[in-house]
């Protein structure tokens, strides 16, 4: 199966080509500054350096969030369409999912985060098991404080006996001291893990059940900011998003 | 004309709060258009939250899609060129439709243009009726009020702009004053109609011989007498105040216009935009050209109703002439939030 998968969840775009369970071809913009006007031009180039036309891939993958609303966007608009006008599959992965799938220790937890300013983190934990699918969630994707987060790793670590975490993402390592107070042996990801790669997401949509394209949306994990307020100011309920649109 | 094949374009328009899909035949003929409108969610926040809005135009862009070619009933194969609003607007709302328009470009290899969305409005007359040139409109919407010269379809430049508010704009803050929801330009032309012009506002800028327009004044001027009979119990009619705000922004609004067609003398005269669904403005700019000597009054095109809002048709009509002229977009095709028509030079001295 020949898979096209693509981050643009941070500020690294990431393209990649997957056969299977391999990786054929990985692009990378690192602090690109444009994802909109890089996106297709990199998977042009891709493709056309592997003599592959777009309505050869069997399967389109892309990091679903958290990451940049905006950034998350692009991606995911680019493969809804792709997918729906090919008739391929669609497949949204976890970018979290994607930065820890980039560690290979076993018997540690990985913690992978997107650094959400003041102390908070888009932040999930994932472990490696005996499987061929990737690393699996024990720490479910969410927004969190830092404190919030180090106290359900030190839990989980207590619970599991584990005694090694890797921070890996961005924005932990200005955390070290708050780290160091857990009390668990942790070390931070590199430079290369600390990114998200397009060519892991397309070994974990290998194995993922694809979505239906029209389905697919990013995965924020946050509500705006006036989404918030106004449930707060009125003490209204939030409603599916699909009540408020409606064709004219 | 022999055998000249049709040209049928694919547009896509989310610039704002609507996402819309449509088919478009010569830049003549629509036939399909699809608009989802987000209205009901922002009007939770009193106006339009761009982060609210780039999430909802994502939730519906692949099925308006579908149902922008099922109820034209043609197939990709039929589409010529794929067409999208890439600015002005809200960044985060714009880049769905330019995602989107690009991902389809590249999965059918049908080009790609990128269309101004003021030029759209503006060419939404032309799905009316044709446009001869030159012809001058009035571009009037919540955030553009633009007199604009059209040498030929695809040369259009600015010859008088706002200095602050839109009239657009002017209409929602005051309508939020009188507790009218967002978007208020439709409330306040009705209550106009039951109302008089009693309380004199200001026309600013009505006398000087440019083109240029000012409307933070009379919004100022609005909501002070407001608060004023406010802090003196005093209760003001609420058709009178529409009737005195509306009548001090077409006063403007015709006024300026009509000096620029004496001078430009168009073949045409096209009004587009929000605004240009005004019942009051509609009226006043036929009686004013009406009056006019029999060889200065243009031919005026005063889009339908429901074409004077977002939609992605005017984009189809506008892109049309894009086509013909070979204007195509490649893959680095960006949005734009505050891309500008080009002002005319003598605005440039
Ligand atoms: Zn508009």
């Amino acid at each position: 199966m020949k898979i096209l998968s693509m981050s643009t969840a941070t500020n690294n775009l990431s393209v990649a080509l997957n056969d299977d369970s391999k990786i054929i071809a990985e692009k990378n913009e690192y602090d690109a500054r444009n994802h909109s006007s890089h996106l297709d031009p990199l998977i042009d180039q891709i493709l056309k350096e592997h003599n592959l036309k777009l309505a050869e891939i069997d399967r389109f993958a892309v990091a679903i969030g958290p990451g940049s609303y905006t950034g998350l966007r692009i991606g995911v608009t680019t493969v809804k369409m792709f997918a729906s006008i090919l008739h391929k599959d669609v497949v949204g992965i976890s970018t979290l999912q994607a930065l820890a799938a980039s560690c290979a220790e076993e018997g540690t937890l990985i913690v992978a985060g997107i650094d959400a300013r003041n102390d908070n983190y888009f932040a999930g934990a994932y472990i490696n098991k005996e499987n061929d699918w990737g690393p699996e969630c024990v720490i479910p994707d969410g927004h969190y404080h830092i404190d919030t987060l180090l106290s359900a790793v030190a839990e989980y670590c207590a619970d599991n006996n584990l005694e090694n975490v890797i921070y890996v993402g961005s924005g932990f390592e200005k955390q070290e001291e708050t780290i160091k107070k857990t009390n668990i042996s942790f070390s931070f990801g590199t430079e290369k893990q600390n990114v998200v790669h397009a060519g892991l997401i397309g070994k974990l949509a290998l194995n993922a059940q694809p979505d239906d394209p029209d389905q697919l949306l990013p995965n924020y994990l946050r509500r705006t900011q006036a989404e918030i307020d106004w449930h707060n100011k009125t003490g209204e309920a939030y409603k599916p998003d699909s009540n408020y649109v409606e064709e004219v | 004309m022999v055998n000249k094949k049709d040209i049928r374009i694919l547009a896509f328009e989310s610039s704002c709060d609507e996402t819309s899909a449509s088919v478009v035949k010569n830049g003549r003929e629509i036939e399909s258009l699809i608009v989802a409108t987000q209205i009901k969610s922002h009007q939770r926040f009193g106006g339009v939250v761009p982060e609210v809005a780039s999430r909802h135009h994502i939730e519906v862009i692949t099925q308006i899609t579908n149902e922008a070619l099922k109820e034209a009933h043609v197939a990709w194969k039929d589409i010529d060129a794929i067409a999208v609003t890439y600015g002005p607007g809200l960044v985060g709302a714009l880049l769905i439709g330019v995602s989107a328009a690009k991902a389809a470009s590249m999965a059918t290899g049908i080009p790609l243009i990128g269309v101004d969305h003021i030029m759209g409005h503006i060419m939404a007359a032309q799905l009316k009726e044709e446009i001869a040139y030159p012809a001058l409109a009035l571009q009037v919407s919540g955030g553009h009020t633009e007199i604009v010269l059209l040498k030929d379809p695809t040369h259009l430049e600015i010859v008088g702009d706002t200095r602050d508010d839109a009239a657009g704009e002017a209409y929602d803050k005051i309508g939020r004053v009188l507790g009218v929801n967002y978007p208020a330009g439709k409330t306040i032309d009705e209550w106009a109609q039951k109302g008089k012009d009693t309380f004199e506002f200001p026309r600013a800028m009505i006398k000087e011989d440019d083109y240029d327009f000012s409307f933070s004044g009379l919004k100022s001027a609005f909501i002070n007498t407001y608060h004023h009979a406010e802090q003196i119990h005093q209760n003001l009619n609420k058709y009178d105040l529409a009737a005195s705000f509306q009548a001090a922004v077409i006063d403007v609004l015709a006024t300026k216009t009509i000096r620029a067609i004496k001078q430009y003398a168009p073949k045409t005269f096209i009004m587009g935009g929000g605004v240009a669904a005004n019942h009051g403005l509609r009226e006043r700019m036929n009686h004013e050209i009406a009056n006019l000597p029999r060889n200065l009054q243009p031919k005026v095109i005063l889009p339908e109703l429901k074409l004077c809002g977002d939609n992605a048709a005017m984009i189809g009509a506008a892109a049309y002439n894009l086509y013909q002229e070979g204007k195509f977009a490649d893959l680095t095709l960006d949005a734009d939030p505050s891309l500008e028509l080009p002002y005319a030079s003598e605005m440039l001295q």
